[in-house]
């Protein structure tokens, strides 16, 4: 039952391009990336409960990193994308090493000033990134072909996502995942235990920024336009709920909470008015009634009504 | 730069940083009641000012109504919005799952609400200014130059702080909001109605942005994104250690102070990064903000 549903989802999204419009393929291309960046935030928050509001600044970082190297070196887009998340998850490594001395609200906060101060240096970078101008980003390259449309960096896109979907649910079945998740439940016995607790937290923060880097690639391939406004808090905070709503800490709440929240805030896009009104709305009755996420009430919903 | 000159900079600098940081100091109190007894920031906290800010620019400038009015009706409506979140819709979230992360969110879809209500009612699509409630001309204090807007603001400010503490220290009420952020549970069994105690303390916080947003809105451009400027308060509050009254004060006088004297001897566009660095470079040296406590270590 649940692999079949898996083939459909897989033949749907494979048969996407040849049967919608540009806009639709931009929409799925947009979703993917954020599914990607939303898997960083479960393996960092959801798996090894450690906070990070630090997501937009990485998936910038690697947007940037992305972008200038296919530009100066007109490296195939494959190293670029790989390269977009392994710098970002080196400078994770080094402001995790800083953060992560502190727990809770603080590491919470922390974060966030780094995520804000990144942002800033975007902005005000103007040699290297364009500041306040943004950055043209040169279409992506493999062997001579050029990627210019939507539609042609589906593909692209689509097999990046599929394959961070893999680390991410391999990553969560190893040794790792389970000391992630013994940090999360307590340091103390994860410690007792035999977890290096500092350095698993640290890989978890590295791994996530790397997601989110890898996100940033997966955006440059499509897109033809970065400007650091859409590098802010707003776009942490929307991961975040993303996740949230989902079911935080399984990864069928975060895929699922980027696709169906993505669609979401897509949807309100067309009734400008009242859009953050019920944004908001969604957000609090989300929390009130559905604190687990999406998935588990719909199971929980079902369940009863087979009960029944 | 000649010495006379860095004297100036340094007293105006100084001079205007007292005056925004009394208002930074208000957001993070009001910010810092409500994580210390509820355990989650409030994200909404910036959007509560707005709102208020709001409320009094519709009353005095669209109902032509006195200050002496709109004043007190603002401060009211702030109360009671504020309670009103708590008891309905955040009990209710807290009672469903006890994660902060969940606390953390609804808040935040309540700053969504309110920033679209507000964009929504048709005040907030321009820009607008607030009509300041004292006289703008300046008067010098030594080299620097203030307006007498300026020391309302400040004198407000301070009082609203002082009778704050008052209130906290020394009534009932007061003990009871202590009793409920130090054990929620032994405050129960102790007689504190803890539902009623988690409203007031939101309510009270609500009255904090709400003058915070009286004294501050006369002196920045009012849109409905104004509420981004309690950004500046959380700095304060996580400089003065997130959960430390006196703390948040300090914080936020350091944080108007070292904004002003960055303005005026490094860039103006060092301003904006200027808070987070602060913020880093404190949680870097003492993880538990200047004035915070030990962090505890959670029970296994």
């Amino acid at each position: 039952m649940r692999s079949l549903a898996l083939l459909v989802a897989l033949a749907a999204l494979v048969a996407l391009p040849f049967a919608t419009t540009g806009y639709v393929v931009y929409l799925a291309n947009l979703l993917l990336t954020f599914t990607v960046i939303c898997l960083g935030m479960h393996l960092v928050l959801g798996e090894a409960g450690q906070f990070s509001l630090a997501q937009a600044a990485f998936y910038g970082i690697g947007i940037y990193t992305s972008g200038l190297s296919g530009a100066a070196f007109g490296w195939p887009f494959p190293c670029s994308v790989l390269a977009a998340g392994l710098v970002s998850a080196v400078v994770g490594l080094l402001i995790g090493g800083l953060a992560l001395r502190m727990r809770d609200i603080y590491l919470a906060l922390a974060t966030f000033a780094f995520g804000e101060a990144m942002q800033w240096v975007l902005m005000d970078w103007t040699s290297v990134t364009g500041g306040p101008n943004g950055l043209h980003i040169a279409p992506a390259r493999l062997f001579g072909l050029q990627l210019l449309t939507d539609k042609q960096a589906y593909p692209a896109v689509l097999v990046i996502a599929i394959l961070m979907l893999g680390l991410a649910i391999l990553l969560s079945r190893s040794r790792l995942g389970r000391a992630f998740r013994a940090v999360r439940e307590s340091e103390v016995a994860a410690m007792a235990m035999g977890v290096p607790v500092k350095s698993t937290k640290l890989i978890a923060f590295a791994l996530s920024a790397f997601f989110a880097g890898v996100g940033g690639g997966m955006f440059a391939l499509y897109s033809t336009y970065i400007h650091p406004d859409s590098l802010g808090f707003q776009t942490t905070i929307l991961v975040l709920t993303m996740v949230v709503v989902g079911g935080l800490g399984s990864i069928a709440g975060a895929v699922g909470g980027a696709i169906v929240f993505g669609l979401i805030s897509e949807l309100l896009r067309q009734t400008p008015s009242y859009q953050e009104v019920i944004y908001g709305l969604i957000l609090i009755v989300f929390m009130m009634f559905a604190p687990k996420g999406l998935f588990a009430f719909l199971g929980e919903s079902f369940g009863r009504l087979r009960r029944a | 730069m000649t010495l006379s000159l860095f004297i100036l900079f340094l007293e105006q600098g100084v001079a205007s940083g007292l005056v925004m940081g009394s208002v930074y100091a208000l957001l993070a109190l009001a910010i810092v009641i409500i994580f210390k007894t509820s355990e989650a920031p409030n994200f909404a906290q910036g959007d509560m000012m707005m709102g208020a800010a709001y409320v009094a620019l519709y009353l005095l400038v669209f109902r032509k109504a006195p200050p002496i009015v709109a004043i007190p009706l603002t401060i009211v409506v702030a109360f009671v919005v504020a309670a009103l979140f708590r008891g309905l819709v955040l009990a209710k979230v807290a009672k469903s799952s006890g994660s902060p992360v969940n606390l953390v969110i609804a808040t935040l879809g309540f700053s969504y609400v309110l920033r679209g209500l507000v964009r929504g009612a048709g005040v907030g699509d321009t820009p607008r200014t607030f009509p300041p409630l004292a006289s703008t001309d300046s008067i010098m204090i030594d080299q620097a130059s203030v307006t007498i807007l300026d020391l309302v603001i400040f004198g407000a400010a301070i009082l609203t702080m002082a009778g704050f503490f008052w209130m906290f220290a020394y009534t009932k009420l007061g003990r009871a909001m202590r009793a409920v952020g130090m054990n929620p549970k032994a405050a129960q069994l102790v007689g504190v109605n803890i539902g009623r105690i988690h409203m007031l303390v939101w309510g009270l916080s609500g009255v904090i942005s709400a003058i915070a947003a009286l004294l501050i809105s006369p002196k920045i451009l009012m849109t409905a994104d104004m509420g981004s400027i309690v950004t500046l308060g959380f700095a304060a509050a996580i400089i003065g250690g997130f959960n430390s009254l006196p703390g948040a004060v300090v914080g936020g006088f350091v944080i108007g102070v070292s904004e002003n004297l960055v303005g005026l001897f490094i860039s103006s566009r060092a301003i904006v990064v200027a808070p987070f660095v602060a913020i880093m470079l404190v949680l870097i040296v003492r993880p538990q903000g200047l004035f915070g406590g030990r962090t505890s270590i959670k029970k296994v």
